[in-house]
């Protein structure tokens, strides 16, 4: 018996053995080509993009000087990056919360509706879908200061009970805004846009979640004594659209730092009106690509980079936390 | 049902806010300068014929063209003869708005041309994607090697670099190898979708070990194995992943702008359209809005055709 | 506490009717189980009554009150449902304060920050938490107040349950299916339990449930269901001993009881397998009949019987045996209760012969209708001889 056995599982560990060498050869080959192109497509250029942030290369230089942190410290200092950071920060800042708001609230509504779901949620989809440039141009015709649909809408509401709402009066007397050419307006637009753009996806992803929510514990907490939907709200759906909401928010402000199209689109020089939109990405663009300071430019990469990698991180404790304690 | 009534009130504002662009755009890809101008014309305008004015003055008569007419036109002054031929020039060149803004959409700039690199471009990426990250999900999911969590625990963090981020150094890596306004630019940092792997390793993973075995006895190699039995298990899950890589890159504009400078025969659509917009003057709106229709339409036709799939890929983040 | 009224309600889904003219009056302080198979309407009637869904028609009284219109908060009663239905995100001792948070503080005491700094809020805090602390113990959870949902086991869940539905000192607990969750062995700790809770409590218990054991074991009465309506409500002994329809016969009792086909001959005589039994109908219907015989009725003989076959099955359960005979003539196989000293006799294959003792023997009519009225034939040890 003993004999036997031990022959038996001798072989078949050669087999084994072999098998998992052949294996292995087969995996190393497989995973080759994502792992090269990982390297050379992922992971050098953030290692270049940080060498080259303490330099002040340019493209065509044959040489460069090492330059310490002073690209940082000019970031940290310069006006026109303060105008980035604060261009950034009220975009993120704005656009997040109110997009995933709306994204929220449109998700809240159309799932309590018994009929036309389906083409709200598709209308509400479509601006996700359309090539946000076409869109962007689009959005700026429509704010064109004389020919636009916006300003034409407005005028026509002069002369009636409206323009008691002081906005409208000062237009009607003066001129209403020209929007985009305007340094007080301008970052807000661009916020509406990206805020348009954006929701219509985090509806989505709330109407996904908001399938997840166990529907008799709605009936538990009818029992327990919630009337209201906003108690029904607070009782049963937020908590359980909680991994959902983390997801959410660090995507939109993933894509929120991102934002780019819209401020190339309408300011191919110089980010807005007095540089009130001049948004990181572009500052990348402009720097680092039209005026050749590689050095600079790497250094906002990174600091962008920081930005995203912090926000991913706090997203993945965020939800590990949950998980653990669900 | 009438309960809800001022739930659809408030999203029908919603939606109106929504449409207002795109109906703004294809409307005005419709209207005459004239009708632009003065905002009129209702959603396809009036349809009047309208004179292009390009048309005519690419057509004015020099003396050569009067010289040349007065056989034909005895008796009359020259500068009769002159306003009859402009006369036949606006004739002849008198089209309806509509004609006139998509003709003038194609012929201005190489609008197909555009097109077709965003489909180009766009199928490339996608079939590159698939090329190098089903083989290594396969890998990752189903065989054990050495190493195994090491190349999965850097698809994790190669996840949390965002695309952008390394934008400025790969443009000068390309630039360095002289490879800038080329296709290959545009689609080489793509190739890599570290989030399609993780993907399909997700997907492979419910797949059971036993059809393997399976293959494998059949003496099926690994690779075969890979584009043989995973690929035909893997074909919903790709399909999301298809429309969103599609998506996202047809709409692209960061990375072509960076990488496309001089040559505009690579010029993607987003590319072509901010092209038009900076060459044009004010009475361009209309072909202008037209380009934009053109680009917009493929995928939103698409999509109308396909909600759930495509609401399925694009947010196929939330399958995480 | 109260009692609660069921007045002929009825429930259509669509063209569906799921319950057909149901009515029922529970008294207060008695545990009452809606028992039936899958789609009887139990459960649908147990929403209504809580008020989560309305009926097509008829009323519910509590306490003696229509409730008309009123909705599921309102009405004052608890339920505990069969997927429990726990608040993940809370812990066990919130999830059991969640009904008094909700009865005891208004809206504005209950905003998470600033509710805690009105007047009042502390004290109506402390007293929830003791109350809630109280429920847990009564149930043996109390050391487990800080765990969240997720980190229990279904027993403890389905405690919790029960703590958040008691906490409230409501008119009556309704209850739907909370035990088919929990594997065996806990499915006949927690039976007991709960039957100790409802005496301790003196409260009234509307218990749902396809299990007729459970039924058989907590109740005071039980309202067998069938196709949207109630067959007979009695307590356990009644329904088992003297059902009123031949479903309730066979839902009731484990193993199913044995029914065997009868004749009614002219003179009302019954006559089982072609041989006359000592037993006559009084009046009413001639022709066909049923005789439903629960296994430990039957007894082995080694007289003429007309029940006779051969033992082709058999299930020795340690404090009994179950055997089940093929009977020639007869579709369905016979079940007998049997010692287990008696196997010896019972082998598989052994011919046997069955006697059942006429008085306990129940019989049906060709609609269902259990039969009472009958003249026995012999004296008073009436066998089948």
């Amino acid at each position: 018996m003993a004999v036997i056995d031990a022959s038996v599982t001798d072989a078949s560990r050669e087999t084994t053995m072999a098998r998992s060498a052949g294996e292995r050869r087969a995996a190393w080959v497989l995973t080759a080509p994502a792992l090269i192109l990982m390297v050379i497509v992922l992971l050098a250029p953030v290692i270049i993009a940080g060498l080259l942030s303490f330099t002040n290369y340019s493209l065509g230089n044959s040489g460069f000087d090492w330059v310490g942190t002073d690209n940082y410290e000019k970031l940290f200092t310069r006006s026109t990056y303060e105008k980035m950071f604060l261009a950034t920060l009220t975009y993120v800042v704005t656009v997040v919360p109110i997009s995933v708001g709306l994204g929220l609230g449109a998700a809240l509504l159309i799932n309590s509706l018994g009929r036309f779901r389906e083409i709200y949620k598709t209308i509400y989809f479509l601006p996700v879908m359309a090539t946000l440039l076409a869109m962007a141009i689009a959005w700026e015709f429509m704010l064109h200061p004389s020919i636009g649909m916006i300003n034409r809408a407005l005028e026509a509401t002069c002369g009636t009970p409206i323009e008691v709402i002081p906005f409208i009066a000062n237009g009607c007397t003066d001129r209403f805004p020209l929007w985009l050419g305007d340094k007080r307006y301008a970052i807000w637009v661009i916020c509406f846009i990206g805020i348009w753009q954006g929701f219509g996806f985090n509806m989505v992803l709330y109407l996904a979640g908001l399938t997840g929510v166990h529907r008799e514990l709605y009936h538990a907490a009818e029992m327990d004594g919630a009337k209201s939907a906003w108690e029904r709200f607070r009782l049963v759906t937020w908590p359980a659209l909680g991994p959902t909401t983390v997801f959410v928010v660090t995507i939109t402000c993933i894509r929120a730092f991102q934002v780019f199209d819209t401020i190339e689109a309408f300011w191919p020089q110089g980010g807005g009106p007095n540089k009130s939109t001049y948004v990181m990405m572009f500052a990348i663009f402009e720097k680092g690509i039209q005026q050749n300071l590689i050095g600079i430019g790497s250094a906002i990469t990174m600091l962008f980079l920081a930005f995203v990698m912090v926000l991913t991180l706090i997203q993945r404790w965020l939800v590990e936390r949950k998980v653990h304690y669900k | 049902m009438i309960r809800d009534w001022w739930k659809h009130l408030i999203l029908t504002l919603g939606v109106i806010v929504v449409i207002a662009p795109f109906y703004m755009m294809v409307s005005y890809s419709f209207k005459s300068p004239g009708e632009i101008d003065r905002g009129e014309g209702g959603f396809f305008g009036r349809q009047e014929l309208m004179v292009d004015e390009r048309c005519v003055k690419l057509r004015d008569p020099n003396r050569d063209d009067i010289a040349a007419a007065a056989s034909r036109f005895p008796g009359q002054s020259d500068a009769e003869i002159r306003d009859v031929l402009v006369a036949k020039a606006e004739a002849d060149c008198a089209m309806r708005p509509v004609v006139f803004n998509y003709s003038k959409a194609f012929t201005e700039a190489p609008l197909l041309r555009y097109l077709l690199n965003g489909v180009i471009v766009t199928a490339s990426i996608f079939l590159i994607q698939v090329v190098v990250a089903l083989p290594a999900a396969f890998a990752l999911a189903k065989l054990n090697f050495w190493g195994r969590d090491a190349v999965f625990a850097l698809v994790l963090f190669c996840l949390l670099i965002p695309v952008h981020a390394i934008a400025l150094p790969l443009y000068i890596m390309l630039a360095k190898l002289g490879l800038t306004n080329t296709y290959a630019a545009l689609v080489v940092p793509w190739t890599i979708s570290v989030f399609g792997i993780f993907l399909m390793r997700q997907f492979f993973m419910t797949v059971p070990d036993d059809l393997i075995d399976a293959a494998r006895m059949d003496g099926m190699g690994e690779f075969t194995i890979v584009w043989r039995v995973m690929l035909p298990t893997a074909v919903p899950a790709l399909l999301a992943f298809a429309i969103f890589s599609v998506v996202a890159h047809w709409n692209d504009y960061f990375w072509p702008r960076i990488v496309v400078t001089g040559n505009r025969d690579l010029f993607t659509p987003p590319l072509g359209l901010r092209e038009f917009k900076g060459d044009g003057d004010g009475s361009f709106f209309g072909p202008m809005m037209a380009t934009a229709t053109v680009i917009v339409t493929p995928l939103i036709v698409a999509f109308l055709l396909a909600q759930k799939r495509f609401i399925e890929g694009i947010t196929l983040n939330g399958m995480k | 506490m109260a009692g609660l009224s069921i007045e002929n309600v009825t429930k259509r889904f669509g063209e569906t009717e799921v319950l057909k003219g149901v009515s029922l009056d529970i008294a207060d302080g008695e545990f009452v189980s809606l028992v039936g198979p899958s789609g009887c309407g139990k459960s649908t009637l147990l929403r209504i009554i809580a008020g989560l869904e309305a009926q097509s028609s008829g009323g519910i009284c509590i306490g003696g009150t229509p409730v008309e219109g009123q909705r599921a908060a309102d009405r004052n009663l608890s339920m505990v449902f069969q997927s429990y239905a726990l608040y993940p995100h809370l812990t066990v001792g919130e999830n059991i304060a969640v009904p008094l948070r909700m009865r005891r503080m208004n809206g504005m005491q209950r905003l998470p920050l600033v509710g805690g700094l009105m007047p009042g809020t502390r004290a109506v805090a402390r007293e929830i938490s003791q109350h809630a602390a109280d429920a847990a113990k009564m149930l043996e959870i109390g050391h487990l107040l800080d765990r969240k949902p997720g980190q229990l086991s279904g027993g403890q869940r389905q405690r919790v349950a029960l703590g958040r539905a008691l906490v409230r000192d409501p008119a009556a607990f309704l209850l739907d299916e909370p035990l088919s969750n929990l594997d065996a062995k806990l499915r006949v700790q927690t039976r007991a339990e709960i039957a100790l809770l409802h005496r301790r409590l003196a409260a009234t218990f509307v218990y749902v449930t396809h299990d007729q054991v459970e039924a058989m074991t907590m109740s005071d009465r039980i309202a067998v269901m069938m196709g949207g309506r109630i067959l007979q409500c009695a307590p356990p002994d009644v329904v088992y001993e003297d059902p009123d329809r031949i479903e309730v016969a066979e839902f009731i009792g484990s193993p199913k009881i044995n029914i065997l086909p009868l004749e009614v001959l002219p003179d009302g005589r019954l006559s089982l397998l072609d041989r006359a039994l000592d037993l006559a109908v009084v009046e009413g219907s001639r022709g066909v009949a049923s005789l439903g015989l629960r296994p430990e009725t039957l007894r082995l003989t080694s007289a003429d019987s007309p029940i006779r076959g051969r033992v082709v099955h058999s299930e020795n359960l340690g404090s009994e045996m179950f055997v089940q005979i093929e009977v020639a003539s007869l579709h369905e196989r016979i079940t007998l209760r049997a010692t287990p000293e008696q196997r010896g006799a019972l082998a598989l294959g052994t011919p046997v012969a069955l006697a059942f003792d006429t008085h306990k023997a129940l019989i049906f009519d060709a609609d269902g209708a259990r039969i009472r009225r009958l003249r026995h034939l012999s004296a008073a040890s009436s066998e089948v001889a």
